[in-house]
């Protein structure tokens, strides 16, 4: 572990909540088997000797925001979850100002299981292009010198060369797994509805069953939803318990939408996303 | 409920649906089995879950008389799907009956007392099958007061038995609307306003109420200001009930289960609620 | 009397029932191991950890149809899901054998639940105890242990060249086949898991329900269903009908005390509001309410909820939490 990166955070934190700047500081803390890490809420000075950082820490902490609404509070971001505070920030769901961000420069995350650190960096990692976080107050650490070790995308352009049968195929057997935890859901920092299409009776988008044809409308619908404004965390792939690799799907989407809109989500808070804008100038093939 | 598989409903017979107000409907179903009709005994308090096949089911207290076999009554507010479905329904077709669920009124613990009934809304609903109780042995109870409060004079619910129930001995009607409109007479004011104004007596008095959260959470203030002990006031939870069993643990309110335990209990007993409702 | 029966006896065994019945075990599916009705025995895995979901599913699916509506000139008839053939359960460790016997005490209690009752009484339970435990096991803290016999037919214990079989009830001696020789030798002694203190949990947790402890683990509650979902005694669930595919049928699927919306009534009301109040709920369900009802915590130390948790909700942690900041509050 990087001591003095996890000292500036702590000191920051621990100012923050002294000086009253903040009601509470989200990081990391390290999990009940010793090895790994888990989110953590400061509240009080003393407890912000709890708070780590190591590369372990693969949990995007901005989701929680969105249960302190109102409140001011800080947060320890990475890159990849820095977008996601962009997102939001971009669909009005928090203030600028109600947020301390602070931002570390990422060495990359392990694969990680309960009581297990593996030396393999998660995929998303592997083909990382931010060093450093997209929006901050303060910057722990710096930026980082590293290297890209993947094409972006390369699992992606892999699966694309099969035939759609066969992609088919491998995301019918996925899904068939999939037991409606709704893990992926709860922790996406984009999926926040009040009220899920998934629990709406009205109209019965999915319903209860949980079996292949439901699981399988659950996971395109939300997929789509997310289309356009997947931060490309892979939150989703790290919590589902029964390993449906969805980054693939969500990641999928970010690609096409980058490539037929040249954009991509929460790198600017300013900049609308294509789904929620519409531009005169803009083809649309039919009717035109 | 068949014992062997209590989950599958007894099927019966929609008889007649009676508009109460915009949104409430008088169902009165008859059980198509006869063993089952005839060993059908429930009383005032408890509840059953209606099938609308193809839509679900849903919990609904039995606003019929004990001995009305012929039509158990329900009165059924359009709130979400199955209600929906349930009301659109076509005397003559058929639906689910599982129960008789619940606990029930102690009415015969109350004899020679003075009772308040105060309902909001679809909260009359399980106060009716106790005001008919009490007024088929009325020399057992004292003084009976009814509070019955609605949005509008529209949506007062029970308007046909107004008449019986005003013309009772010893027996006062009290109605009240939030809002009135150009024929309404009447008093406008919300119930817990009622009860304020009325100041019943506490003395060897019981009061039962049911409504909407915020009407009870306000009128359990004015009665308890009135010098009523928890142990003198009544209600009946609302909760989301699925099974009716006690298996699928929905209705928990900490370790008491709406469905077994419930619904009708006592303020003192809810006080002593590890999960206050 | 213990037998000993080798692999290939074992298989010859497995073989023989996969004719007359269903045989649900543990499978390899990608990097995990989960309980499927197998069509060979070369499917089972017999060397595993744990499953990510427990044996549950065999009894309470996560989703099932209670019974279809079918009309016929007007007239509806209920036709309900029939149990039509026997089972075995096989390969289950202790602690999913004492989950099951647990959740027999909602679902068998009168009146009792038709479609779970024809499958219990209908599935042999073999068991198999664990060789080893892993970090996050804690059985014998709940009312079992890597080779308690109590709650299944048949035992089996792994050894050198095959395995010990005990015939722990009646069915389960019915069940085996002839010649297998009886075993002398010794049985392995299990291996120890970590302990928890519980002694004092349940009547902590009477004294704890409104201390902010919930709502400070409620902060980090993703509110998932993982939990629930992986966990051998829980049991919550949800109904409603299905009218689709010509067909009206009211079905049952798994439901958690975590979602959203659990408690939520039609009208709008909802006991439970805040992140910390849901959390709260799971945990006194399965450490107060179920112990207070039916005198066990409904608990049996598998470890999954530990392991799955994406924000390390850690059960363990919570008991002895509890514990402690009960003692502080009475030392104070």
């Amino acid at each position: 572990m990087d001591m003095e990166l996890i000292q500036q955070i702590r000191d920051k934190a621990r100012s923050l909540l002294e000086e009253g700047t903040v009601e509470g500081v989200i990081g990391y803390e390290r999990a009940s088997d010793g090895v790994t890490a888990r989110p953590f809420f400061a509240y009080k000075p003393s407890a912000t000797e709890r708070l780590i950082f190591d590369e372990t820490c693969a949990h995007n902490l901005v989701k929680y925001l969105l249960n302190k609404k109102g409140k001011k509070m800080a947060v320890v971001v990475k890159p990849c979850d820095s977008r996601a505070i962009n997102l939001l920030l971009n669909e009005e769901q928090i203030e600028r100002d109600k947020v301390f961000i602070i931002g570390v420069g990422c060495p990359g995350m392990v694969e990680t299981n309960w009581n297990h650190k593996s030396e393999t960096l998660q995929a998303k990692c592997r083909s990382c292009q931010l060093f450093k976080p997209v929006v901050y107050d303060f910057l722990a650490g710096g930026e980082l010198e590293r290297q890209a070790e993947e094409e972006t995308y390369s699992d992606i352009a892999k699966a694309e060369a099969e035939s759609l049968a066969t992609r088919r195929e491998f995301w019918l057997e996925q899904f068939s797994r999939c037991i409606r935890c709704y893990a992926c859901r709860q922790v996406c920092p984009g999926c926040y509805c009040p009220v899920c299409f998934a629990e709406r009776l009205e109209p019965l988008w999915v319903g209860i069953r949980i079996a292949p044809e439901e699981n399988e409308m659950w996971q395109t619908i939300r997929s789509f939803h997310l289309a356009g404004r997947c931060i490309g965390c892979n939150e989703c792939e790290r919590v589902c318990p029964v390993d449906i690799p969805l980054s693939l799907l969500n990641r999928k989407l970010e690609k096409d939408v980058k490539e037929l809109f040249a954009f991509q989500a929460g790198l600017d808070p300013e900049e609308q996303p294509p789904f929620a804008t519409f531009k005169k100038e803009e083809k649309l093939e039919f009717g035109e | 409920m068949d014992p062997e598989s209590p989950f599958i409903p007894y099927l019966a017979t929609l008889k007649t649906a009676t508009q109460l107000t915009p949104d409430i409907k008088l169902l009165s179903v008859e059980l198509e089995d006869p063993d089952i009709k005839a060993g059908f005994d429930y009383k005032p308090g408890q509840f059953a879950l209606l099938s609308a096949f193809g839509e679900g089911e849903a919990p609904f207290g039995i606003v019929s008389l004990p001995q009305q076999r012929d039509g158990l009554e329900f009165a059924v507010r359009r709130i979400g799907t199955v209600t929906r479905a349930l009301q659109e329904l076509e005397p003559g077709d058929t639906l689910g009956v599982r129960g008789p669920f619940g606990n029930y009124f102690p009415l015969e613990d109350y004899g020679g007392k003075n009772i308040i009934i105060i309902g909001g809304g679809i909260g009359m609903a399980p106060l009716r099958p106790v005001i008919n109780r009490i007024l088929e042995r009325r020399d057992d109870y004292e003084e009976l007061v009814i509070i019955n409060g609605a949005r509008t004079p529209q949506d007062l619910v029970f308007q046909p038995e107004f008449p019986t129930w005003m013309e009772a001995p010893r027996t006062r009607l009290e109605l009240t609307v939030d809002k009135g409109d150009e024929q309404w007479k009447g008093r406008v004011a919300l119930v817990p306003d009622v009860v304020k104004e009325l100041a019943p007596s506490p003395d060897n008095a019981i009061a039962i109420i049911c409504g909407p959260p915020i009407m009870i959470r306000f009128t359990l203030a004015g009665l308890r200001d009135l010098g009523f002990k928890d142990d003198q006031i009544v209600t009946t939870l609302e909760a989301k009930m699925k099974c009716g069993l006690g298996k699928c643990a929905r209705c928990n309110i900490g370790e008491k289960y709406v469905c077994q335990d419930g619904p009708v209990f006592t303020l003192e007993q809810i006080s002593q609620f590890l999960e206050q409702p | 009397m213990n037998l000993f029966a080798s692999k290939d006896d074992l298989i010859r065994w497995l073989d023989s029932l996969l004719q007359e019945r269903i045989v649900v075990a543990p499978v390899r599916v990608e990097e995990q191991t989960m309980f499927q009705p197998i069509s060979k025995v070369e499917e089972i895995a017999f060397d595993f950890d744990n499953t990510t979901l427990s044996p549950k599913g065999w009894f309470l699916p996560p989703t099932e149809t209670l019974f279809s509506v079918q009309r016929d000139d007007g007239q509806v008839e209920l036709v309900p899901t029939l149990v039509e053939q026997d089972a075995v359960l096989f390969g289950l460790h202790p602690c999913d054998a004492r989950g099951i016997a647990l959740m027999d005490k909602p679902f068998l209690q009168e009146p009792s639940d038709a479609l779970y009752r024809e499958r219990r009484s209908r599935t042999a339970l073999v068991g198999l105890a664990c060789r080893q435990v892993q970090p996050e096991c804690f059985c014998t803290s709940m009312g079992s242990a890597p080779d308690d016999p109590s709650n299944v037919d048949i035992l089996l214990t792994e050894v050198e060249d095959g395995y010990v079989v005990q015939a722990v009830t009646e069915k389960g001696k019915t069940l085996l086949p002839q010649g297998l020789a009886e075993y002398e030798g010794k049985v392995p002694t299990p291996p120890k898991p970590q302990a928890v203190p519980t002694k004092e949990v349940v009547s902590a947790m009477r004294e704890l329900f409104n201390d902010p402890y919930w709502e400070q683990l409620g902060d980090r509650c993703l509110h998932c269903n993982i939990c629930a979902y992986v966990c051998p005694t829980c049991y919550c669930f949800d109904m409603r009908d299905y009218a689709d595919r010509g067909k009206v049928e009211r079905v049952r699927s798994w439901e958690s005390c975590q979602s959203p919306g659990f408690s939520l009534t039609a009208g709008g009301y909802d006991p439970r509001t805040t992140k910390g109040e849901r959390l709260r709920q799971r945990f006194y369900h399965k450490l107060l309410y179920f112990p207070e009802q039916f005198q066990d915590v409904a608990c049996v130390g598998c470890g999954r909820c530990v392991r799955e948790c994406p924000v390390n909700i850690d059960i363990r942690e919570v008991i002895s939490d509890l514990q402690q900041v009960r003692e502080a509050k009475s030392g104070s």
